[in-house]
């Protein structure tokens, strides 16, 4: 009988989520493209082994676990450092956490737009830096071997204070007791990091990398906006392959193909990321007695 | 002297939260700081532990200032109101956390914590978390962990304030045999006074910040020093009467009898409260409070009266008593 309160919910779930996933899978077994008249046409699995050896998908797997593991990772200790500065008590701390929440609030096609002048040779600032500290044309963006890098450095200027706030909040649920309690009993600063507020942090870091993963593991606007998967398509991301073959090749049934193969490794990524994280801060707190 | 508070004050943002605090506490005495909450109990206390530095005045543990000391060595047992137990850690972890930090072998942390737990018979729970058991359980990993310290004073910060009214009282001889009776020094800071008078040697009564008096239960109850403490000790509360020439009568329920002679007055609510009852009279003088075991009916208008040296007299300039 309590179960039919569930029902609504459920069928929304299934609507927006169910729905394109059976889609997808069902489309990943059709070729539907324009050589077909765009109508589905059962192929016998033939994407599937397209995909497995296709070098470009690998290479943007690659390339988006790439820009995943290094934006998320330094977003995760960024935000961090500026949550612990945040929750101290400082006079008119409101504006600061105003500001930094400032970023994340910015559409990200145009801080995406932004942040490609920023990087432009020759007007941009960051050019300029570059060149006065001896590296002249480094054309970050236009170089096959550090486009990437422009773009994680622009992801991680974007999310930091997204990931800040949640851990910010979680910051806030510990009582200030404790810090006291443990003082009284001798523990050091250090110590009551990692005694206290590592673990009591634990579900708030985890929130915000699956959170994260998750999201910079779909990139797509800001690479579309910033460098448009280029220069040679070396920081061409997943999202932006799957769009290509669907937008401009016409071939939805591969476009699929991608899209639920990369939806099957996030999953996969997201779960070792939960484990690996739980095992870790256990162990900052495991020891014998 | 164990503990010495001298002219101790404290002063934020140009508000004085304590001032004037001069304390002595004997060795092995309990002296309850007791007061309405935001008189600065719990303030003196942290000054004390070390978690917030005075403004002025000094603190002095056994003839040696506390000044600079941290708060690990002045080595003090503190039972927070929340009890501030660790909640991602087992009672067992959170007991040991303490004592690994401080350098004890396993070995030897093992052998405290068994003690400890045995003493509190609390074995049962060593594997469970905080959330995991019941408040009056958690105030006893709080004081096992405050035994743990074992700590030159016990500082507990209402330490029953967090348990419902009959736990209170069944933790009460637990408490007095474990750590009030012992030969170190306690401040218990409550705002109940009847847990005060029941608990401690002294009480300290603090008000707004200021030292309002300093004496055993007895001297708190039968000689109030000021219209505050007179109004804060004893339950029913005492009569206070009208002002007249600027001096102000006050006189406790129990020292209240019918007498033919006395006022006329009339009764207009009684409380019972088991053994008597509580009589609320109108009179000239305002409601007057009585206890009494007689059995009066509503309506009844009997005339009451009370000894000339069972009154309490206050300046109502200073508050303070006279004579």
């Amino acid at each position: 009988m309590n179960y039919l309160l569930l029902i609504p919910a459920t069928l929304l779930l299934l609507l927006v989520f169910g729905f394109p996933l059976i889609r997808y899978f069902w489309l990943s077994l059709h070729a539907s493209s324009v050589l077909t008249g765009l109508e589905p046409i059962y192929n016998n699995g033939a994407n599937w082994i397209r995909l497995i050896s296709d070098g470009r998908f690998w290479q943007d797997l690659y390339q988006t676990s790439r820009f995943a593991v290094f934006s998320v990772g330094i977003e995760m200790i960024l935000a961090l450092v500026i949550a612990l500065l945040l929750n101290n008590e400082w006079k008119s701390k409101q504006i600061y956490r105003s500001i930094t929440l400032l970023p994340w609030a910015l559409p990200t096609t145009i801080m995406a737009l932004s942040w490609r002048w920023i990087f432009n040779t020759p007007y941009g600032p960051i050019d300029q830096i570059l060149n006065l500290i001896g590296f002249n044309n480094l054309n970050i963006l236009s170089n096959p071997s550090l486009a990437w890098v422009g773009t994680v450095i622009a992801d991680v200027w974007k999310t930091t204070p997204f990931i800040a706030l949640i851990l910010l909040a979680g910051l806030q649920t510990i009582p200030v007791d404790l810090y006291e309690a443990f003082r009284l009993e001798g523990g050091s600063p250090k110590q009551s990091f990692l005694y206290i507020t590592l673990p009591l942090l634990k579900p708030y870091l985890l929130l915000g990398l699956i959170f994260r993963l998750a999201q910079a593991f779909g990139v797509f606007d800001l690479i579309q906006v910033m460098t448009g998967g280029g220069p040679a398509s070396s920081t061409e991301s997943l999202a932006i392959y799957s769009y290509l073959n669907a937008m401009r090749f016409l071939d939805f049934g591969y476009s699929s193909t991608i899209m639920l193969a990369s939806f099957m490794i996030l999953i996969f990524v997201c779960l070792s990321a939960y484990i690996v994280t739980i095992t870790i801060t256990n162990n900052f707190r495991r020891y014998k007695l | 002297m164990t503990l010495t508070l001298e002219n101790l004050g404290l002063c934020v943002q140009r508000n004085w939260i304590i001032r004037n605090i001069n304390i002595e506490v004997q060795p092995g005495e309990c002296l309850a700081l007791l007061g309405p909450s935001g008189c600065g109990k719990s303030t003196t206390l942290r000054l004390i532990a070390g978690l917030d530095k005075p403004s002025e005045g000094s603190i002095s543990l056994f003839n040696k200032d506390l000044k600079g000391i941290s708060p690990v060595n002045r080595k003090i047992g503190m039972v927070f109101q929340s009890y501030a137990l660790f909640p991602h850690l087992t009672v067992v972890e959170n007991l040991a956390l303490g004592l690994k930090v401080r350098g004890y072998s396993i070995a030897e942390q093992k052998r405290r914590i068994s003690y400890v737990l045995e003493l509190l018979q609390i074995a049962t729970l060593r594997n469970r978390k905080p959330q995991e058991i019941s408040g009056g359980q958690r105030q006893r990993i709080a004081l096992a962990r405050a035994l743990l310290r074992d700590p030159l004073i016990y500082l507990l910060d209402e330490p029953m304030s967090n348990l419902d009214a009959q736990l209170r009282e069944d933790l009460r001889p637990e408490l007095r045999k474990l750590i009030i009776s012992g030969d170190k020094p306690v401040i218990y800071v409550t705002h109940d006074q009847q847990e005060a008078m029941a608990i401690s040697n002294r009480i300290a009564v603090l008000n707004n910040g200021n030292l309002e008096q300093i004496g055993t239960p007895q001297e708190l109850y039968l000689k109030p020093q000021s219209i505050f403490v007179a109004n804060f000790i004893g339950r029913p509360q005492i009569n206070m009467f009208e002002p007249l020439d600027s001096i102000r009568i006050a006189v406790r329920p129990e020292d209240i009898y019918l007498d033919p002679d006395g006022i006329q007055c009339k009764l207009i609510y009684k409380e019972w409260l088991g053994q008597n009852q509580l009589l609320f009279f109108d009179t000239p003088k305002g409601t007057i409070r009585m206890i009494g075991d007689t059995a009066l009916d509503i309506p009844s208008e009997p005339r009451i009266t009370w000894k000339k040296q069972k009154e309490h007299h206050f300046s109502t300039k200073s508050g303070k008593r006279i004579s």
